[in-house]
């Protein structure tokens, strides 16, 4: 008995001597927060499957470093006719995916038709969630080899920007035909990277693509490890397990900009995150209710405190991140509970008992139940009567998606968009109420708001749309759907050996540059 | 799970202060009653102490170390109170870790005690549904259970008592089918009672002290549960503290204030521990053998306590010689004795019989020769012994074990729970030669076969390798004799070796250990209740009663002519056959004192 | 013997029967549905009812549940939509690293809890048996998940001496002593309580042995007191154990379910939280099933190895 506990003992001390983790020399480890659903970027719809998609792939088109803007990538030019219904891209022609295939015009048919068109015979590797991105493609043409030309149904402006997002990425028709619905486990693209391993729940690892056209990677590989809890991942950076950590949990930032191991990135993207006010039934059917919710919460003391600066307070359904349709005129609803108080006296609302959805985590939901509970308590101090329920993710956007009717007067959301038309379209316009199937669970409806969007979304000039949103911005501030709350702007860590490493706007983890010491 | 049935077979009788000064005596159980006394009072007092709104959030001051002015144990990632949420979480932990014990013990009972009554299929189908909750791995389902019904502290309540029924149900089955096959409970059935009345009437208080145990020490397992499904988040909804979800939300902040999560963690802990200890004192308290002491481990000898230190050494021509030895219990703090200045002697081929009642003191007696009296909470209190001249009890420990199985060795009265029932009988006689002389393995082996030959085992090479338990009761205690004469001893105290054994056997017993003897010249303390069986083998007797021998002599002469009014009584209840009734007339009048 | 463990064997299937149905009939009273889950934010009507029937949701119960059982029966344990690929792959993966880790940790406690309950039954109210009645309270009053918390903040990112999480380093690594690093603390973690239970069971036990007939016939015999206790006694004590240590398998692997998802362990107690919270009901169904059907195992095995103990119960 005395030998074997010897010898675990020694066996114990022989597995602890080499002391703290290491990552290995020129392969960069990033901590992701869940293992990936499917590397098939036309099925995923989570970003945390994009940060690998996009270092696989490419699209047709691309954001430019640092902008929102588009710019070209496996297409070298294009051009729309005048009535904008046809786009007609130029494709490069010195490309070849990873599995030696070449990249051409009807590769890129092959992708489209896939995820729009239920006769093709690949339709049934989806469920494709996000080809509503492309509804308005009527048909995809191939002109000539290295020419593609897409025709609309009606214009439709954020094209370009969808074409730009993950959903746009253009994948192996080769490999689609071989791999079937083992697809999204066997990804091949064109990208500064390719897949060589997914080990379920330990890793997914990308290599180095040396004949990558736009320049080969210096990163021999890039490894994703996803570890699904905050601070595991925390401690994995601190114990330097991991040499890039995304989402990094506001309270986590100092500790990091402490130390002159890790170098902190931050910044600003296209998300907003809101409460959504039931304008159905209950108390907030009447606007004075919404915007004396909106007084009530302190939100300064949310993004400065809770959130530690990691996010600035929000007063429209578009973020700031889109500059050009931004409304820069607005400012936020004060914190002044003495004004919420006066209100809800106004309303006959006063001691107004509400339900308030709230989730355990999720896709840019920040720090959820924390930031739930202030503005329970917020709202508390100004009058309302506040029952929180909180549910996990998924359960959550059932029952949030179905609609508030009958079940909850408030609920979280946050949404991370590449076009400042997504979000108020899906969540804003009256056709969008849940039956209808949209994304608008608290039944707000204006006649303007839904003229003005779908003005917005036909126009081709960006000038005019920028008109249209800023208009609707005024009026959706005024009218208070939502409690607006924050804007994120995503953090990073990377250890110092990393360099070249650069958040994006698009909330896109762009990898092909970066080096390791 | 065979000491919670032992606990009801017979049902905690003694007055409720008497078991409250027991559970007091547990310094442990004190302690555990203290803390949580002390956590109790401040989680009922919560509302009157002055403390912040547990709920009161202040962003800008969220976080602070503790020992921060205004905040005792700091603030949270809301500029919450800990201190004020953790004693009001404590409040609720507590509440609710009490509701899903009660929950599950109602419940639990309820189905343990139908199975157990009725029995046949109804167990049959009741207690298959039970492995399935306990096949389910418990986390696993308290998780669906949640998520079924929606997240709120009274599911996580409902779920945590769910996966608590079976262990409720186990036990309550166990001890209730042990009841249900006892004599009070026939005797209800045939007074015509209702099923239902029967259950709650008579099984139920003999079943009460299980669900108690039980409750005791699964309580804190209930919190530590609730905590844990808090703790994933499908418990407490915010803002409500409880301990469970102040350590999960305090997790995402661990790195940076560690105080949020860390004190949460430490007063679940400190809850959890005292009710754990308080439940051992509870289960202590409730169950009887545990409170006469029995479970504490006993001692290789006897304990030495010799009130006067008698000559070591004296000349004697007797083998054995006892002389004015007491032996005394430890009852509480009190030291009763049991045995009480008694002497007697034993020459070398001689045979005394030791005759009395059972609790006459003759066994102890026996067993005091050598300091094999469990103690606790036997000890030798005075007297000595003498084997050979030499005082057994000035011998070191090695010395007494040296005398042990050589010089002298003893047959014990119930062969079945005497020899150790997971070792083959050959071996456990070679056991015994091994323990004195230095042969090898397959020597002692074949003396173990010679043994167990020459005390009349048939086929003793199959039987060698027997378990006790597929020999008859003669058999076995062939078996003891055997291992006692294995090193050719001088002396063999057997200790009612026939009591256990049906008749004939017993005869066949007695003539063994006759003939072995009168072969060997051993000399043979007999220990027994049956004046027949010592007239049969004795050549003296001495009697045996309240720890006193009343009276010793040749056996013949005492048979012939008793001079106690004991000795007379013990005599007379030997029946002669043909005897018939005339023999309760005879007893009747020797006994007529004792009636009232 | 072989009559015994096949007749347990057989008494298993309505159980396992019967949990397949309870399972089951959870995951179908479930609130939110896989279409939610794979499409997250973006389920909108027409693709949820696209995806349902996909997956063969738009059937009625009882022939969903036919239709599984009948696959099952055949060894097909289905297809899991959100992770693409077969449900037995890996239900496989991951109960292999599970039981890496509880198969340790029960190993550790097995053996820690026998000498600190023998230690401490022979050593009654003395030192060493307040020492271990001391810590074996902490360890049942310890809130697992806590100190797995503990362990990381001390071990992984105070001193960095140990992996925060995971089952092999990143790149390289793969080997035994990798696993082993890797190990230490979620087995520590998840042995604590179980050691505890163990210990204050072997302690009871010895004691309660220790006043048989047989220990006192032992010493009748002359044997020393070595031999007493740790061959008559602890034979005798060790056997009635067995079966606690079965049980205890039972709620190590459950703890796993803790455990894994602090240390970020890739065993099957992470996969079915995921799973529930996915409503990746295949995996679910087929996960559950596994962990009942070693539950019982383990059971089994622990009885068969007593009955071996105990010629006894052999009859």
């Amino acid at each position: 008995m005395k030998n074997l506990l010897a010898g675990v003992a020694i066996a114990a001390l022989l597995a602890a001597s080499p002391a703290s983790a290491q990552t290995p020399p020129n392969v960069l480890v990033v901590g992701q927060i869940a293992e990936p659903q499917s590397l098939d970027p036309h099925v995923a719809t989570a970003v945390n499957d994009f940060r690998i998609a996009v270092n696989v792939y490419d699209g047709l088109v691309r954001y430019a470093d640092g902008t929102l803007e588009v710019e070209p990538s496996l297409a070298t030019d294009w051009e729309v006719s005048e009535d904008g219904l046809v786009y007609t891209f130029t494709l490069r022609d010195d490309v070849t995916f990873h599995d030696g295939t070449p990249f051409n015009a009807e590769a890129v048919k092959f992708n489209f038709d896939r995820m729009l068109d239920e006769s093709h015979p690949f339709y049934e590797t989806g469920p494709f969630p996000l080809s509503f991105n492309f509804d308005s493609v009527e048909e995809v043409n191939v002109i000539d080899e290295f020419t593609v030309e897409f025709v609309h149904s009606e214009p439709f402006a954020p094209f370009l920007s969808n074409l730009a997002y993950p959903t746009g990425l253009i994948v192996s028709p080769a490999a689609v035909e071989e791999f079937g619905e083992d697809y999204g486990r066997n990804p091949v693209g064109t990208g500064p990277y390719q897949f060589v391993e997914w080990a379920s729940n330990t890793r997914v690892v990308v290599e180095r693509n040396a004949d990558y056209w736009d320049g080969a990677p210096e990163l021999e590989a890039v490894v994703f490890r996803p570890i699904t809890d905050a601070n595991t991942r925390v401690a994995e950076m601190l114990s330097g397990g991991i040499d890039v950590l995304v989402e990094v949990p506001a309270d986590n930032v100092g500790t990091f900009e402490a130390d002159a191991n890790f170098t902190v990135h931050e910044q600003a993207g296209p998300h907003v995150w809101y409460v959504m006010l039931n304008a159905a039934e209950g108390p907030f059917s009447d606007v004075r209710v919404r915007q004396a919710a909106n007084y009530a919460v302190n939100k300064e003391a949310l993004v400065d405190d809770i959130l530690q600066g990691t996010a600035t307070v929000s007063d429209s359904p578009i973020p700031p991140a889109f500059n050009w349709a931004y409304n820069e005129d607005l400012e936020p609803y004060p914190y002044d509970p003495e004004m919420a108080r006066e209100l809800l006296a106004e309303a006959g609302a006063e001691g107004a008992e509400v339900t308030f959805y709230v989730t355990e985590g999720g896709s840019g939901m920040l720090d959820p139940i924390t930031m739930g509970t202030a503005i329970q308590a917020d709202l508390e101090a100004a009058g309302f009567e506040v029952n929180i329920e909180t549910y996990e993710w998924n359960t959550f956007l059932g029952l949030v998606n179905a609609g508030l009717e009958d079940q909850a007067d408030m609920a979280q959301m946050a949404w991370m968009t590449n076009d400042p038309d997504t979000l108020p379209f899906l969540t804003l316009r009256t056709e969008a109420w849940p039956d209808a199937g949209g994304f608008n669970s608290s039944y707000y409806s204006n006649e303007e708001v839904d003229e003005l969007l779908n003005a917005a979304r036909t126009a081709t000039d960006q000038d005019e749309r920028a008109e249209l949103y800023k208009e609707m911005q005024a009026i959706v501030f005024e009218d208070a759907p939502w409690i607006f709350v924050a804007n994120w702007q995503q953090g990073a860590v990377t250890s110092s050996a990393v360099e070249n490493f650069e958040l994006q706007p698009s909330f896109l983890l762009q990898l092909g540059d970066v080096t390791k010491r | 799970m065979s000491q919670l049935q032992a606990a009801t077979t017979s049902p905690a009788t003694s007055s409720r202060l008497s078991s409250w000064s027991l559970l007091l005596n547990n310094r442990l159980a004190t302690g555990g009653l203290i803390i949580l006394g002390l956590i109790a009072l401040l989680a009922i007092l919560a509302p009157i102490l002055p403390l912040d709104d547990p709920n009161a959030t202040s962003p800008a001051d969220r976080l602070q170390p503790p020992l921060t002015e205004g905040h005792l144990l700091g603030t949270d990632q809301l500029g919450r109170d800990v201190l004020s949420r953790l004693i009001w979480g404590s409040q609720i932990s507590i509440a609710v870790g009490l509701a899903a014990t009660a929950i599950a013990a109602l419940f639990g009972s309820i189905i343990g005690l139908v199975a157990g009554y009725a029995g046949g299929r109804t167990d049959n189908v009741m207690m298959r549904g039970i492995d399935m909750l306990m096949a389910f791995p418990y986390i696993l389902l308290a998780l669906a259970i949640v998520a079924v019904l929606g997240p709120s502290l009274i599911n996580a309540l409902y779920a945590i008592a769910i996966v608590n029924i079976p262990f409720f149900a186990r036990n309550v089955r166990g001890v209730t089918v042990g009841l249900v096959s006892r004599e009070f409970v026939d005797a209800a059935r045939l007074s015509g009672k209702g099923h239902a009345s029967i259950l709650f009437t008579e099984v139920l208080p003999g079943v009460l002290p299980v669900i108690v145990i039980t409750m005791s020490t699964t309580v804190g397992w209930m919190i530590l549960e609730t905590a844990g499904l808090s703790f994933l988040g499908l418990g407490a909804q915010p803002p409500q503290a409880d301990l469970g979800s102040m350590l999960g939300e305090g997790r995402r902040v661990l790195f940076t204030a560690p105080h949020v999560s860390v004190i949460p963690g430490l007063m679940i802990f400190a809850l959890v521990m005292s009710i754990n200890l308080l439940g051992d004192g509870v289960r202590d308290v409730l169950d009887p053998r545990l409170r006469a002491g029995d479970l504490t481990r006993p001692r290789s000898m006897t304990r030495l306590e010799r009130r006067s230190k008698p000559e070591p050494r004296i000349e004697t021509d007797a083998i054995l010689d006892v002389q004015g030895l007491e032996t005394s219990f430890q009852k509480g703090r009190k030291t009763v004795p049991a045995v009480k200045d008694i002497s007697f002697s034993l020459k070398k081929g001689e045979c005394l019989g030791l005759i009395g009642e059972s609790g006459s003191g003759k066994s102890v007696t026996a067993l005091s020769l050598l300091g094999l009296v469990a103690s606790p909470p036997g000890m030798i209190t005075n007297g000595a012994v003498y084997i050979e001249g030499e005082d057994v009890f000035s011998r070191t420990e090695t010395g007494v074990r040296a005398l042990r199985g050589s010089k002298v060795a003893y047959v014990f009265q119930d062969p079945l729970t005497t020899l150790h029932p997971l070792f083959k009988v050959g071996d456990q006689i070679a056991e015994a030669i091994l323990a004195h002389r230095r042969i090898n393995r397959s020597e002692a082996r074949s003396r173990a076969l010679e043994l167990m030959e020459k005390v009349g085992i048939r086929d003793a090479k199959e039987r060698v390798d027997a378990f006790p338990h597929e020999m008859s009761g003669g058999q076995r205690q062939r078996i003891g004799i055997a291992m006692a004469l294995a090193n050719d001893p001088d002396i063999i105290i057997a200790d009612e070796p026939t009591t256990a054994l049906d008749v004939t056997v017993q005869a066949r017993i007695l003539d063994l250990l006759q003939d072995l003897r009168r072969e060997r010249g051993m000399a043979l303390l007999l220990i027994t209740h049956d004046f027949g069986v010592v007239a049969q083998v004795c050549d003296r007797v001495a009697v045996m009663k309240d720890g006193d021998i009343v009276e010793a002599g040749i056996t013949g002469e005492v048979l012939a002519d008793p001079q106690h009014a004991y000795t007379r009584k013990l005599i007379a209840c030997v029946p002669e056959i043909g005897q018939g009734k005339a023999f309760l007339e005879g007893l009747r009048p020797l006994f007529a004192e004792k009636q009232p | 013997m072989l009559g015994y463990i096949a007749k347990r064997l057989i008494s298993a299937v309505p159980v396992l029967f019967g949990l397949s149905v309870i399972v089951f009939a959870i995951m179908a009273l479930i609130p939110g549905d896989p279409a939610t889950a794979i499409l997250g934010a973006y389920a909108t009507p027409e693709n949820v009812e696209r995806i349902n029937r996909d997956l063969g949701l738009d059937r009625s119960l009882p022939e969903q549940y036919f239709a599984w059982i009948t696959n099952v029966l055949q060894g097909d344990f289905g297809r899991s939509f959100r992770l693409n690929r077969p449900v037995l792959d890996e239900i496989l993966e991951r109960y292999s690293a599970t039981l890496v880790l509880a198969g340790t940790s029960l190993v550790i406690c097995s053996i820690l809890g026998l000498l600190a309950g023998i230690v401490s039954a022979v050593r009654q109210f003395g030192w060493a048996d307040r020492i271990i009645t001391f810590f074996v309270l902490i360890g049942i009053s310890m809130p697992a998940f806590w100190l797995g918390l503990l362990l990381i903040l001390v071990f992984a990112v105070q001193w960095r001496l140990l992996p925060a999480s995971g089952m092999y380093a990143i790149y390289g690594g793969g080997d035994l002593p990798d696993l082993l690093r890797h190990m230490i603390l979620p087995a520590t973690t998840l042995a604590v309580v179980a050691t505890g239970v163990i210990a204050r069971l072997t302690r009871a036990a010895m004691l309660e042995v220790l006043r048989q007939d047989f220990v006192r016939t032992a010493r009748a015999k002359g044997l020393d007191e070595r031999t007493v206790i740790y061959k008559h006694a602890f034979k005798a004590a060790f056997v009635s154990v067995i079966p606690v240590i079965g049980i205890q398998a039972g709620f190590v692997l459950g703890g796993a379910v803790y455990i894994e998802t602090v240390f970020q362990w890739p065993g099957i107690g992470q996969m079915l939280v995921n799973a529930i919270s996915t409503r990746d009901i295949l995996l679910v169904q087929g996960g559950v099933l596994f962990v009942a059907a070693s539950y019982v195992l383990f059971n089994l095995a622990a009885d068969v190895f007593q009955a071996l103990l105990d010629p006894r119960l052999k009859s």
